[in-house]
């Protein structure tokens, strides 16, 4: 079970301050809410780019100059500051309440961390956590002021039931949603299967990276001869003989189940990182930032 | 397929109960460990997978159980120790006799004895015949029991009982009518007389033996007081030995002698015993490599005190004075009988011409005695009594001659009825009957003995009317009775095995004071005795005897006197070398057990390969 007391304790909160230190240093120069996601478009201040005028523009941004010199319409482009929306998704299905310590836990805390960051950097920042369908959502968020808000929101969401993450994605994006960065922190365990879902991400044309979370344990298990299974998420059991070949074959399962993941992703140029719960989930966060696909 | 440790029932039974146990033990399983797992998605999709071996998997699991069953078979198939009959022999019924007499216990060169190899012979012969064969297992002392032949278990049962007899006399048993294949294994020593069909195996080999042929504790006829050892020894060797001979006793030390037979040479020693005390001798001779030890010693017992304390009643005896007095083991008091009184304690009375009212307190030698109540009565008194007989062979008169023997009156006493007067054993003491006239006869007993709990020897004239004190044998009569009446009797002389001694309902124990088994026979008491040894035989009454149980025989210690060489050419034509082991057992016990501990290897070796379940 989730450590709800001391998920977020003052150890977490200086490694969050630390995280935050070595982002800016990761992309030097770079300002809070106006880095990201700027494009050119006619209204702004700072003159940015030139265009062909197209018939039927508005013509209050030609430069005039120019035609006379040129005898051509030309556009004047300036740039827009444009927040960059963040939706992060935490898998909060029963079978993230597994291990030790919970991949949920760790889950939690990797959406934390990116929250903080996306929250001091004056991203939209939403907090979503699934199961089969939304289970718990925090509505989008901007501002550091909003990051107790959204600890207080993680520590109180607890896992359970089934992961259907196209459920999920359907409730979320079917409402209007801007582009942005859907980073989606889950083991990925989906009896419907993950590639619907990602593909009504790509439908939407969000942008996707997945934080694969496992346990050592589930990805090598070590079970004795004869053993009764029983799912943690749906409460099934079966009865299984346990043989050196087929833990073999389990582990190439599982192995196929992470490749084929990263694969969709990396097919579709998204981000995808494999962890297992041992690794300290500030070096996971670095290596997130080190894709450089959440910060910009 | 014959099963020599249980009948064919039991050993099917026990192995219906292994097969029942291991199937059942197969299908009782602990129930799995329960282990919740994140999600089973990725299992399920492995044991689809998983399930198109499933005929794989029955198949490792009908394995397991197959080599659990065979282990568990094997053993318990093994305990009832099945043999396979052989179906190539043409022999279908066997007969063994087997030569257990003393010669067999000779040690061969390889450390077993002709026995041992004859045993082995035996049980491989036992091995030969078919499954559904009769066989027999005869002896040539008469050990095994008489009876039909019967099957193989049976015969092997009756040759693991058979043991070497150092005793009786050995012969070629009758053997039944059987159409079989008669074997014959001996050393040819002491036994022949085998019949031409039977196959002659030879487990002959030549040995080195010294062994003691005779040995006897005996008075000297001078002086039957002081006693000496007569023992004999031969060397059966081949070559010349060194041999050692000591006689141990009561007394510490003992005598110890060396000397050198040639080989096949007997010589005999007369040693003199006069500083061993009463009790048990011992003989034992030692020479290099002996290879039969049961000749190597010899027992027999010292009966002499060293000092007898003698009252003598009498109103004045020159002849009984002087005699006892010269005599060093005796400590002679000399009473009068006026002064005779119950108190008096000695080792043995000596009454002369004079009877207590009551019966002293010890044996007693009576000269004459006037009636008492605890004697017969005189009947009358007869004048010059014809020259008497004499038994010769009771203790009292050895070495005495009563030729010349004169009395000139007697007394007539009557010899109570209920004891026989003949001396029906005469030569071993306490035969069968109590009293016994060993002077004289039933109508006028000179000389009677009663051999009861205090023994009595009367006379039933005076010494003063008759000559016999002035009889060279007199004073050996003296002797001899003192040392019957003190109970001082050399042991019995016997050969091992059966002993009958002439004692009712006695009790029996060896020399280090241990029970042996006797049961009574008439008026006599059997009793094995296997080895050589000195036995107490004690009947009631405290009726005493000692048997000295010697092999001391000259057949028995020549263990080389075989007509057989040490390979034979057997009448079957085939040849048996002496010594040689026997063949490959055809149990199959130890396959079976192999074969249980080969797949216990292999079940422990698949089960961590996963290979079995």
């Amino acid at each position: 079970m989730s450590e709800k007391a001391t998920l977020f304790d003052d150890e977490f909160l200086k490694k969050l301050e630390y995280l935050n230190l070595v982002s800016n240093h990761m992309i030097p120069g770079h300002m809070h809410g106006e880095h990201r996601a700027k494009k050119k478009t006619d209204s702004g201040i700072e003159f940015a780019d030139y265009r062909q005028y197209v018939s039927g523009e508005d013509t209050k941004n030609v430069d005039w100059r120019t035609y006379l010199r040129l005898d051509k319409l030309i556009l004047r482009l300036f740039e827009e500051d444009a927040d960059l929306p963040i939706y992060i998704f935490f898998d909060a299905s029963g079978s993230m309440d597994h291990g030790a310590p919970a991949k949920y836990d760790y889950a939690r805390k990797i959406a934390a961390a990116l929250c903080y960051v996306g929250l001091l950097n004056q991203d939209r920042v939403n907090l979503v956590g699934f199961a089969d369908g939304i289970a718990h959502e925090l509505s989008a968020r901007r501002g550091k002021h909003q990051v107790w808000h959204a600890f207080r929101f993680l520590e109180s969401a607890q896992p359970g039931g089934a992961t259907s993450m196209e459920k999920a994605f359907k409730a979320f994006f079917s409402s209007r949603r801007r582009r942005g960065l859907v980073v989606v922190v889950s083991d990925f365990l989906d009896e419907e299967g993950f590639s619907r879902a990602f593909d009504m991400l790509r439908y939407f044309r969000q942008d996707l990276f997945a934080v694969h979370v496992y346990t050592t344990e589930e990805a090598h298990p070590d079970l004795p001869d004869e053993v009764l299974l029983e799912d943690a998420e749906l409460g099934t059991s079966q009865r299984v003989r346990v043989t050196p070949a087929l833990l073999e074959g389990y582990a190439e399962q599982f192995e196929e189940h992470c490749e084929e993941v990263g694969a969709y992703c990396r097919k579709n140029g998204w981000g995808y990182l494999r962890t297992t719960t041992d690794v300290p989930f500030e070096d996971l966060i670095l290596q997130v930032f080190r894709q450089g696909r959440f910060l910009k | 397929m014959i099963f020599l440790g249980m009948s064919a029932g039991m050993v099917a039974a026990l192995l219906g109960t292994t097969l029942v146990a291991v199937v059942f033990l197969y299908w009782l399983k602990p129930p799995p460990r329960r282990v919740v797992v994140p999600s089973t998605l990725l299992w399920d999709r492995l044991l689809k997978e998983k399930k198109r071996n499933t005929f794989l998997d029955r198949l490792r699991w009908l394995l397991s159980l197959l080599l659990a069953l065979t282990i568990g078979l094997s053993v318990a198939a093994g305990v009832g120790r099945p043999e396979l009959s052989s179906p190539s022999q043409d022999i279908r019924n066997i007969m063994v006799v087997i030569d257990n007499s003393a010669t067999m216990a000779t040690l061969t060169a390889d450390g077993f004895t002709r026995w041992e190899h004859a045993v082995a012979h035996a049980g491989r012969f036992l091995r030969q015949g078919s499954a559904s064969g009769k066989f027999l297992i005869l002896d040539t002392s008469g050990q095994a029991p008489p009876g039909e032949p019967g099957d193989r278990r049976s015969a092997l049962e009756v040759l693991t009982g058979l043991t070497v007899s150092l005793g009786g006399a050995p012969e070629f048993p009758d053997l039944p009518e059987l159409d079989a294949e008669i074997f014959f294994i001996s050393d040819g020593v002491m036994v022949d007389g085998a019949p031409p069909e039977a196959t002659l195996i030879s487990v002959f080999e030549p040995a080195h033996n010294v062994g003691i042929t005779a040995f006897e504790i005996e008075a000297l006829p001078s002086e039957p007081t002081r006693y000496h050892a007569f023992v004999q020894m031969k060397n059966a060797s081949p070559v010349a030995k060194q041999v050692t001979l000591r006689l141990s006793g009561a007394v510490e030390g003992g005598i110890r002698d060396t000397l050198t037979l040639q080989a096949d040479e007997t010589q005999a020693r007369f040693i003199d015993l006069s500083g061993f005390g009463r009790g048990p001798v011992r003989a034992v001779v030692t020479a290099d490599a002996d290879a039969f030890s049961a000749d190597d010693y010899a027992y027999g017992f010292l009966p002499i005190r060293t000092q007898t304390r003698v009252a003598l009643i009498t109103p004045g005896s020159l002849y009984l004075e002087n005699v006892l007095a010269d005599e060093p083991r005796l400590s002679l008091e000399v009473i009068r009988p006026s002064q005779y009184n119950p108190s008096v304690s000695a080792d043995v009375y000596i009454f002369d011409r004079f009877a207590p009212p009551q019966a002293p307190g010890g044996p007693s030698l009576l000269f004459l005695p006037p009636d008492a109540g605890w004697l017969s009565r005189t009947l009358d008194v007869v004048e010059v009594p014809e020259a008497p007989a004499w038994n010769p062979a009771h203790p009292v008169l050895r070495f005495v001659a009563l030729e010349d023997l004169r009395i000139d009156r007697a007394a007539r006493i009557g010899v109570p009825a209920d004891r026989d007067a003949q001396a029906s054993s005469a030569g071993e003491p306490g035969g069968g009957s109590v009293s016994e006239v060993v002077v004289g006869n039933r109508s006028l007993p000179l000389v009677l003995v009663s051999d009861q709990a205090d023994r009595i020897v009367r006379v039933s004239f005076a010494l003063e009317d008759s000559n016999f004190a002035l009889q060279p044998g007199f004073p050996i009569f003296l002797a001899n009775t003192l040392g019957w009446l003190m109970d001082e009797q050399v042991a019995l002389a016997r050969a091992p095995g059966r002993v009958e001694v002439p004692l009712p309902s006695a009790a029996v124990t060896d020399l280090e004071g241990n029970g042996v088994v006797a049961w009574p026979l008439s008026d006599r008491t059997v009793f094995q005795a296997d080895q050589p040894g000195l036995y107490t035989v004690v009947a009631a009454g405290d009726r005493r005897l000692r048997v000295a149980v010697n092999l001391a025989s000259v057949e028995r210690s020549s263990v080389n006197d075989s007509g057989l060489a040490s390979s034979e050419i057997t009448a079957a034509g085939t040849t048996v070398l002496a010594g040689a082991e026997p063949g490959p057992s055809d149990e199959l016990w130890i396959f079976l057990l192999l074969l249980a501990l080969v797949l216990v290897v292999v079940e422990w070796v698949t089960y961590h390969r996963r290979v079995t379940v």
